[in-house]
């Protein structure tokens, strides 16, 4: 082949290659979309590869069989569901499936926490019942039974809506999203929170999951105080009277105070709108339920006077035993064993924001307890000369009492000075009560519960250590809540308002209410009926039928003259 | 006499009347939810002047009258006190100043509570009689 030969049939195959390849190109690009009968496999990414391969290595079906005493095959990556089967499980699935198991454990933890709060009405019946006379302990047992219906009905009726409707933004709950209606008011270029308005029979928007665990574990806070006037009005206390005055204090009174403390209302408030430390903080209720029900208890008992034979004519006091001592101390144990559930439970959760706390908590409350019975036991050993059994077991509850609300905050050593503060303020306030304000209050619950809850809510405004982190904030104001010890000047100011709002307006509002009640219902048993023990004819049915009673002590026996009815 | 059949009926005259009012305000939207708010705000009213009617057939307790005035006037103070605080965080701009305020405030109240009230409850109290 000579040269010219090569070189024609170079460039006959060079220009039959280049057109060729256009072709073949132009075909390429011109050619139609693949039918859509399966769609391309999505690039497998390097983390969807990983849960596939840890899929894999889970324990089989087969091994599964062969039982887990261990606990170490049980509950792995194949307990994700995935969204879309097809697909297979993603980090999208096993991202939901975790914020899902974070809010589970929140609501197991209300949940079970507020089963313990419930069981604090057997402790309060036994109490009560146990520091009045046998005459009266079906009457004073039943007061205690039905205030938990009563209670119920009326936070379930509109209380709750009240106190909560407006509490949307509880991350731990999942938000609570439905319970956004706080009604407001503008006030020195401020919004204010006054009540809610969401929430009423649980109907509507607020039949949700996360309302009823709020629901549930407020409204068994809502009982305890609402239980708390049965003790101080036992024994004279009329059985239709008292229905009617727990109803409405479970509608309106106990809601309007827990709204402005805790439902988003203008107690809260105090911090974001006037600088005053994270506005009124307490934690679990020193204020919201326990000041608010010895304060009631105060006002009732103001209306409904003493029991006969209580005081003498030249105003001295006489006392009036109760029937069964080892109820009262047992019941004491009840309630602090429901306390693990009143104080650590108010997180709301133990999977989020600081929860962690909650084992500091849980003994801060048993460090307040144990130096409120020695405080109030040792006081009344050293003035008295006896090791008083009714008032060791109100030392308890008063440190109880008063760590409530400053438990998310304080330290164990803060703890326990308050507890043994309010152990030796219970006596004073007992005696000061019965001695200068002539008050009978058969059971203490004005000074356990009213003067310790106000220490309480004092407590907080001057130990908070500010180490707690529940989210970086606290009612909206960032950073962990800190008293005047540790250098908050404005959150013992804050605390003073809660207190001011607890003797001003709720004991205002209690008294009005019920003075109302004294109108139409009349609060009083008649004289007979209070002589007699009120188990009968309130009741019809003798708290112990088959017991003999010891006869009245003298003083009962001319009350008896003096009031005797024809 | 003490508890009677008519007390129940009362009661539960209540808890009804109480319920029907709060169903008309959680359906307050709809007619007949203002309807059944009224119904029941007028019923429950009803009820207590129910109650107030019985109320002389349970008997007489060992209580005298008198004073009415003395206590609203020893709750209105209490009230007074709280007012005071309010007053004081619009009008005090420092956190001391506040404080201050707000300790009156509390001493106000508790002035009513525990001197006033209890003073004007006692002066016809049975043990003195």
């Amino acid at each position: 082949m000579t040269f010219a030969q090569r070189l024609v049939l170079s460039f006959v195959v060079c220009t039959a290659s280049t057109v060729a390849y256009t072709a073949a190109l132009g075909a390429q690009q011109a050619a139609p979309a693949p039918a859509a009968a399966t769609a391309p496999a999505a690039p497998v990414s390097p983390t969807t590869a990983e849960l596939k391969d840890a899929a894999a290595k889970a324990p089989s079906p087969a091994d599964l069989q062969k039982g887990d005493p261990g606990g170490t095959v049980t509950g792995t990556i194949n307990d994700v569901p995935p969204s879309d089967p097809k697909v297979g499980r993603t980090i999208g699935d096993v991202a939901n499936q975790l914020g899902q198991s974070t809010i589970a454990i929140n609501f197991v933890w209300t949940l079970i926490t507020g089963f313990l709060v419930m069981f604090m009405q057997a402790g309060f019946a036994m109490v009560e019942s146990g520091l009045c006379r046998a005459k009266n302990a079906n009457h004073t047992y039943m007061m205690n039974f039905l205030v938990y219906g009563c209670g119920l009905l009326a936070y379930w009726l509109v209380g709750f809506a009240i106190q909560m409707g407006g509490a949307a933004g509880n991350t731990n709950l999942g938000g609570l999203a439905p319970l956004a209606g706080e009604h407001t008011m503008s006030l020195f270029g401020k919004t204010w929170g006054l009540f809610g308005t969401v929430g009423l029979l649980l109907s509507g928007h607020a039949y949700d999951v996360g309302v009823m665990v709020i629901f549930l574990f407020e409204m068994v806070f809502m009982d305890t105080a609402l239980t708390i006037v049965t003790g101080a009005c036992a024994e004279r206390w009329k059985f239709l009277a008292f229905a009617a005055s727990s109803v409405l204090m479970g509608a309106l009174t106990y809601p309007l105070y827990g709204n402005w403390a805790w439902g988003g209302g203008w107690l809260a408030q105090l911090g974001s709108n006037l600088g005053l430390g994270h506005g009124y903080a307490d934690f679990a209720g020193s204020g919201v339920v326990h000041a608010v029900g010895g304060i009631t208890a105060l006002a009732v008992c103001l209306i409904i006077g003493p029991r006969i034979g209580k005081f003498n004519r030249d105003g001295s006091s006489n006392p009036i035993l109760g029937h069964d001592i080892s109820a009262v101390l047992i019941g004491c144990f009840i309630l602090a064993f429901g306390w693990f559930g009143f104080n650590p439970g108010s997180t709301l959760g133990a999977a989020t924001n600081g929860n962690l706390r909650i084992g500091t908590i849980a003994v801060d409350t048993m460090l307040a307890g144990c130096t409120g019975t020695f405080g109030a036991l040792l006081y009344m050993w050293i003035l008295k000369g006896k090791a008083d059994a009714s008032m060791s077991g109100n030392g308890l509850l008063a440190g109880l009492v008063a760590i409530t609300a400053p438990s998310g905050f304080v330290s164990p050593i803060g703890a326990a000075i308050i507890g043994l503060v309010a152990g030796v303020l219970v006596c004073v306030s007992v005696a000061f009560i019965e001695n200068v304000m002539k008050v009978d209050d058969p059971v203490g619950a004005i000074s356990v519960h009213g003067t310790n809850g106000l220490w309480g809510v004092l407590a907080v405004g001057l130990f908070a250590d500010g180490t707690s982190n529940y989210g970086g904030a606290w009612n909206g104001v960032s950073g962990s809540v800190t008293g005047l010890f540790y250098g908050d000047a404005g959150q013992f100011a804050a605390q003073l308002v809660g207190i001011s709002t607890l003797l001003g307006f709720v004991f205002t509002f209690s008294f009005v209410l019920n003075y109302a009640l004294e109108y139409f219902i009349g609060h009083r048993v008649s004289a007979a009926t209070e002589l007699k023990g009120l188990d009968l004819p309130e009741m019809g049915q003798l708290g112990y039928p088959e017991f003999v009673l010891v006869p009245e002590p003298d003083v009962m026996i001319q009350a008896e003259k003096q009031f005797a009815v024809a | 006499m003490a508890a009677t059949k008519a007390q129940g009926r009362s009661f539960a005259f209540f808890l009804v009347a109480l319920a029907v009012g709060c169903v008309g305000m959680a359906t307050w939207s709809t007619g007949i939810g203002k309807l059944a708010f009224v119904a029941g705000a007028v019923a429950l009213v009803a009820s207590l002047f129910g109650m107030r009617r019985i109320k002389p057939e349970e008997g007489k307790p060992a209580q005298r009258a008198g004073s009415e005035g003395a206590k609203l006037g020893g709750a209105f103070v209490a009230l007074l006190g709280w007012l005071v605080t309010l007053g004081g965080l619009h009008v005090v701009s420092s956190t001391g100043g506040r404080i201050v305020l707000a300790l009156v405030g509390i001493a106000i109240s508790l002035f009513g509570m525990v001197v006033l009230l209890p003073r004007a409850v006692n002066k016809n109290a049975i043990w003195k009689a």
